[in-house]
């Protein structure tokens, strides 16, 4: 039967298990909306395209299925770039729609024209441009396999108007598509390097997994959590690590790098054998490359293989799906105490808590922790980016996996409120709650309305420090507490702009927070609490640019 | 690392499409290399097309660049074709006046050389030279001081003497 290209493509998006859209319409792709509902897929209107890739991003971020946005040509597809660079850094599989002139106007400088395949060309894993009907079943399959397959991305869809409103034969086939994309296979060659690897780790006294967001990818929870177990070996997490693997015994040190802890950064500095699952070594993680853990055999699992020694030298690696490899490796690796290893990670965790180098994040930390107390076990966490990111990433205790949603690769200000709203919609049996700053919170505020309009029944926290906190810390370090543009304002008040939008809100002050922290938890739909935050709290130890993962600044937050 | 700058012959096949070009070039871009000379044209399979790109870089060029343009879904294949396995030939087209004094030397440079005549006009000529890279810049030296007014030169294009 004919169907039009719009018809055809939300037809095929749906037989690949597309339920729900991110979006926001435009004369483009008119088209795509009109028939929406016949399809069965439920688009969901946000209030600017940036969100939309957001959303699209906490939606396969929080289920492990690909997100979708979509925007008209123009100014709606450019509004997508930062989602879509943000999903890029991560990895995320995503597919985003863009609307665009009809063919006969392509270059022309049409109205509402960018060339959105020649601008996000360096964020996207591959983009396609449909330019007859007849190809828009197969490129709309390609495209999802592309998105998911290996390391996951995201994939654009450049829609020319007059291709959405042609006819073909739905089940007609174009000749010569694209060969199926490879995953990585576990043959002889990666067998016989991850049997080298295990003997490695078996002999080693001191070793360390480093687990990044490769793990999450491959959905690899229980394999890595068996493997601890077995092994007795303890974990460092990357920021995209984080939310891999819970174990309640210890063998987590937490986060390493940066904003990591001391204990973390100590003992990767001190172990003998380190292993990485799905990390890529990211500046952010070994800060100083030549002086990240010196006494270290370093070894690699990852399915990219421009991932493997792309920032620091490898000793041994294999290119490979993380779940497999990490089911190969189960049997192979020994049962082994390292008692005198435990012993020495035990002594140093503490003596870090007994000089209290590790400050808990302050009252922010604290407040962080009563929210999770109240929440049931499998809310998802959702941060943004600045005091407010490191504070959650720290002091939430991430018991599920893809419980910590964070924009890590990017950073990008102003992810969590759409991210979580996408995150809601997809993980359907989680509550989630948002950790943001005032900085991050107004970068996407108009997305209240639609967390308003939809009900979703998101828990926003909003630290206020009047002020974008990190890059104030920043100031405060290195360029002689003179804070220069980083002062926002309190003359804003949030809980009557919460209101004006339909959500609930209530303001407490991070030192005696607990009553709008009940109120948060057991509210029915949306609800907004703002934490008034004193602007000299930070987080600490953090380590200074161009130093070592061992050479932190300490302090403490009051 | 400097001192070891060589030259790195890479050949690639790709999907013969719209903008396949684009995204390869951009990964050398995106990494700091410059591309010396570049050449596409369709294979045997008009699906396909082979691009021969030339660098001068460091020794972690290659597998990087390797990486990187294994990552794009529009490239089939990438190999780095070494000097002893390959052959390499480039082209080069030369625009040169002629008058009176120069025109001996140059029929003499045209017999010596081998060059093919593209075009013969009364005071400009046209001349075509192939071979590797040496043959041909030596020919573009002797003519020179001739009297050289423009040239075009295809860059390398490589293939594997082994199949």
């Amino acid at each position: 039967m004919e169907k039009t290209g719009a018809e055809i493509l939300l037809n095929t998006l749906s037989k690949e298990g597309v339920s729900e859209i991110f979006g926001y319409p435009g004369a483009s792709t008119l088209a795509i909306h009109d028939c929406m509902n016949e399809t069965g897929i439920k688009h969901l209107l946000v209030r600017h395209e940036q969100a939309a890739a957001h959303a699209a991003d906490g939606y396969a971020r929080a289920t492990g299925k690909v997100g979708v946005c979509i925007a008209t040509s123009g100014p709606g597809a450019t509004n997508l770039v930062t989602g879509i660079a943000t999903a890029y850094m991560d990895s995320t599989p995503m597919i985003a729609l863009t609307g665009q002139v009809t063919t006969g106007l392509l270059g022309s400088d049409a109205f509402q024209e960018t060339d959105i395949i020649g601008i996000t060309m360096p964020i996207t894993k591959h983009s396609f441009l449909v330019q007859d009907v007849r190809d828009m079943a197969s490129t709309v399959r390609e495209a999802m396999n592309i998105a998911t397959s290996g390391r996951p991305g995201p994939v654009l869809i450049d829609l020319p108007r007059d291709v959405l409103a042609a006819r073909s034969n739905d089940d007609e086939e174009v000749a010569g598509g694209f060969p199926e994309q490879q995953e990585a296979h576990f043959g002889e060659e990666e067998r016989r390097r991850l049997k080298q690897i295990v003997r490695l780790l078996n002999e080693s006294e001191r070793p360390v997994l480093l687990v990044g967001g490769g793990v999450k990818l491959s959905r690899a929870f229980t394999e890595l959590a068996d493997v601890i177990q077995k092994g007795n070996i303890p974990f460092v997490t990357t920021m995209m690590g984080i939310g891999s693997v819970y174990t309640p015994n210890g063998f987590n040190l937490g986060l390493i790098g940066t904003h990591g802890t001391d204990l973390a950064n100590r003992i990767v500095h001190q172990s003998d054998f380190i292993l990485a699952v799905g990390a890529r070594f990211s500046d952010r993680t070994t800060s100083v490359i030549e002086e990240f853990a010196p006494l270290a055999t370093i070894a690699q699992i990852d399915v990219d293989p421009t991932s493997i020694g792309k920032n620091i030298k490898t000793d041994i690696s294999v290119v490979s799906d993380i779940r497999v490899a990490l089911q190969e490796l189960l049997g192979l690796v020994n049962e082994k105490k390292r008692e005198d290893w435990i012993a020495r990670i035990d002594r140093e965790r503490e003596r870090i808590a007994k000089e209290g180098s590790d400050d808990g994040c302050g009252p922010a930390g604290e407040c962080i922790r009563m929210v999770q107390e109240c929440m049931p076990e499998k809310t998802i966490a959702v941060t943004d980016v600045g005091l407010n990111q490191i504070w959650a990433i720290r002091s939430w205790k991430v018991k599920i996996p893809r419980g910590l949603i964070t924009p890590g690769g990017l950073g990008t200000m102003g992810f969590s409120v759409p991210a979580s709203m996408g995150a809601r919609i997809g993980a359907i049996d989680h509550e989630v709650v948002v950790f943001t700053g005032d900085g991050g919170f107004f970068m996407n505020i108009q997305e209240l309305a639609t967390i308003g309009f939809y009900n979703i029944p998101v828990k926003i926290v909003v630290f206020n420090n009047g002020n974008l906190g990190m890059i104030r810390q920043i100031q405060h370090h290195f360029y002689s507490s003179r804070y220069r543009d980083s002062r926002l304002s309190d003359l804003v008040n949030i809980t009557e702009i919460a209101k004006g939008f339909g959500i609930p809100s209530e303001k407490v002050s991070a030192d005696d927070p607990r009553k709008g922290i009940e109120k948060l938890c057991s509210s029915e739909g949306p609800f907004l609490l703002e934490v008034v935050v004193d602007e000299d709290n930070y987080v600490y130890p953090i380590i200074p640019p161009g130093k070592s993962n061992v050479e932190m600044i300490y302090g403490r937050s009051e | 690392m400097k001192n070891e700058v060589k030259e790195h012959v890479i050949s690639m096949l790709v999907n013969n499409r719209p903008g396949v070009l684009a995204r390869v070039a951009g990964v050398f871009g995106r990494l700091g290399y410059n591309i010396e000379s570049l050449c596409v044209a369709e294979t045997i399979s008009p699906k396909v097309s082979r691009i021969t790109s030339v660098s001068k870089a460091d020794p972690a060029f290659t597998e990087k660049v390797k990486k990187q343009l294994n990552r794009l879904v529009d490239v089939i294949s990438v190999a780095e074709l070494e000097d002893g396995t390959s052959a390499k030939r480039e082209m080069m087209l030369i625009g040169i006046t002629i008058d009176e004094k120069n025109r001996p030397e140059l029929s003499r440079a045209i017999a010596m050389f081998g060059c093919t005549v593209i075009s013969m006009q009364e005071s400009y000529c046209i001349l075509q030279v192939a071979g590797n890279k040496g043959d041909v810049e030596t020919v573009l030296n002797f003519l020179k001081p001739l009297g050289v007014k423009d040239i075009a030169r295809t860059g390398a294009v490589a293939l594997e003497s082994e199949s």
